[in-house]
């Protein structure tokens, strides 16, 4: 069978490309890339993805080598993708499509970049951290004061999102934002318990699937990979924490709270 | 109890289905993986109301996992896709303010009780996404065939 090596390639890349930069699991690209050339009957067929970068080489006859590396510089997550490209790659290997048009879909999955209405989405994740914030023990107060506290978070994480550590910067700012309201907030109303505001606006926050990523990747023998999610993990959860920490310290020293 | 284990279970459901909005999850399957989200924290509050914290979070996320891999193999989606936004309510994000909070008073040896605590429950939700999943991949996902 014919395949052009050169679609195939860029099959390949930009698939595990979407499946990294979404927030899929790097045994995930790797499986895809083996699943698509399996299917086009390749012969040799190898590749690394880490959460930075992925490296791929293969070869169609056994003889000539092809290799394309691709590095991953944003990394966010949207299950949408996730779920496109797994169709693709599933289309792919039922051969109900060509790579031509697998290439065009694939550009198409990558370059659409809102799937909700726009304006709504500022309020997802407030109402996310609002509802978290009754399961910790919250009550109505809290509730309004979680969900102010989760748009404005939103709306300046919107402002951030092209800068280079963007991770660590909207983290940082995100943690100040939420403590900020969550005292501000209870201060004013007289009542209320911010710690609950805190805990339900940090939810929507934290790498929680980073966290057990990580450890579950360290486990399968990725360890590369494992490490990676790790620090990455860790630099979300610390920087998130030291944020609210700074705001926290501020209010004990004006006595706003108290210990 | 009964009362509030509802309420949780609804709240769990509420905030699933609005984070699982934030992260652009497919629309066809937002009410499922809410709802394994809310059946894998109630499981994990009865373990809670008969002491058992851990394995609470063991439980939990092996029920989680377990029902996203079936889903997955029903709706023939990728199983991360529901375990993601589910598993989101289990993570100990109380147990992860309470170290920082505990850093902030100068209390350290709290900070690290906590801390210590929290890492070991992540590890026990890792270890039961990993058993789930190592089952889930001996059984083959079939596709249709045209």
């Amino acid at each position: 069978m014919n395949v052009n090596k050169d679609e195939l390639l860029k099959v390949v890349k930009l698939a595990s490309q979407i499946i990294l930069e979404n927030g899929g699991e790097t045994y995930r690209a790797e499986e895809t890339i083996k699943f698509i050339c399996k299917s086009l009957g390749v012969k040799e067929i190898d590749s690394v993805a880490t959460p930075t970068g992925i490296y791929i080489t293969l070869s169609i006859d056994g003889i000539e080598n092809n290799t394309v590396v691709k590095r991953i510089n944003k990394r966010s997550i949207n299950l949408i993708r996730l779920n496109r490209v797994n169709t693709i790659s599933r289309q792919i290997t039922e051969k109900s499509i060509s790579l031509q048009e697998a290439i065009a879909l694939l550009e198409e999955t990558r370059a659409d970049a809102e799937n909700y209405n726009k304006n709504f989405s500022l309020f997802y994740g407030g109402i996310s951290a609002a509802f978290f914030t009754l399961l910790f023990g919250g009550k109505l107060l809290e509730f309004f004061i979680s969900l102010t506290a989760g748009v404005l978070v939103a709306l300046f994480a919107k402002k951030f999102e092209n800068l280079h550590s963007y991770q660590f910067l909207s983290s940082l700012l995100a943690g100040t934002i939420i403590a900020f309201t969550a005292i501000a907030g209870t201060y004013i109303a007289g009542f209320g318990n911010y710690n609950y505001v805190i805990v339900g606006g940090m939810m929507p926050q934290l790498p929680g699937l980073a966290m057990t990523n990580a450890i579950r990747d360290t486990i399968r023998g990725d360890l590369v990979s494992g490490i990676a999610r790790g620090t990455e993990a860790l630099l979300v959860a610390s920087s998130l924490a030291a944020g609210a920490g700074v705001i926290i310290s501020f209010a004990l020293y004006l006595g706003i709270i108290q210990n | 109890m009964i009362k509030e284990l509802i309420l949780n279970m609804i709240y769990c459901f509420m905030a699933t289905w609005f984070f699982a909005l934030l992260m652009n999850s497919p629309k066809k399957v937002l009410f499922h993986s809410s709802l394994i989200a809310a059946i894998g924290y109630t499981s994990y509050l009865i373990c809670i109301n008969f002491g058992q914290v851990r394995l609470g979070f063991f439980f939990g996320t092996l029920i989680i996992v377990f029902l996203g891999e079936l889903l997955a193999r029903l709706i023939k989606m990728p199983a991360t896709i529901f375990i993601f936004p589910a598993v989101i309510p289990m993570v100990p994000g109380l147990g992860l303010y309470q170290t920082m909070l505990a850093f902030v008073q100068e209390n350290i040896f709290g900070a690290l009780k906590i801390g210590v605590d929290t890492i070991v429950n992540i590890g026990a939700m890792a270890i039961a996404m990993t058993l789930m999943g190592l089952i889930a991949s001996k059984i083959p996902i079939k596709t249709k065939k045209n």
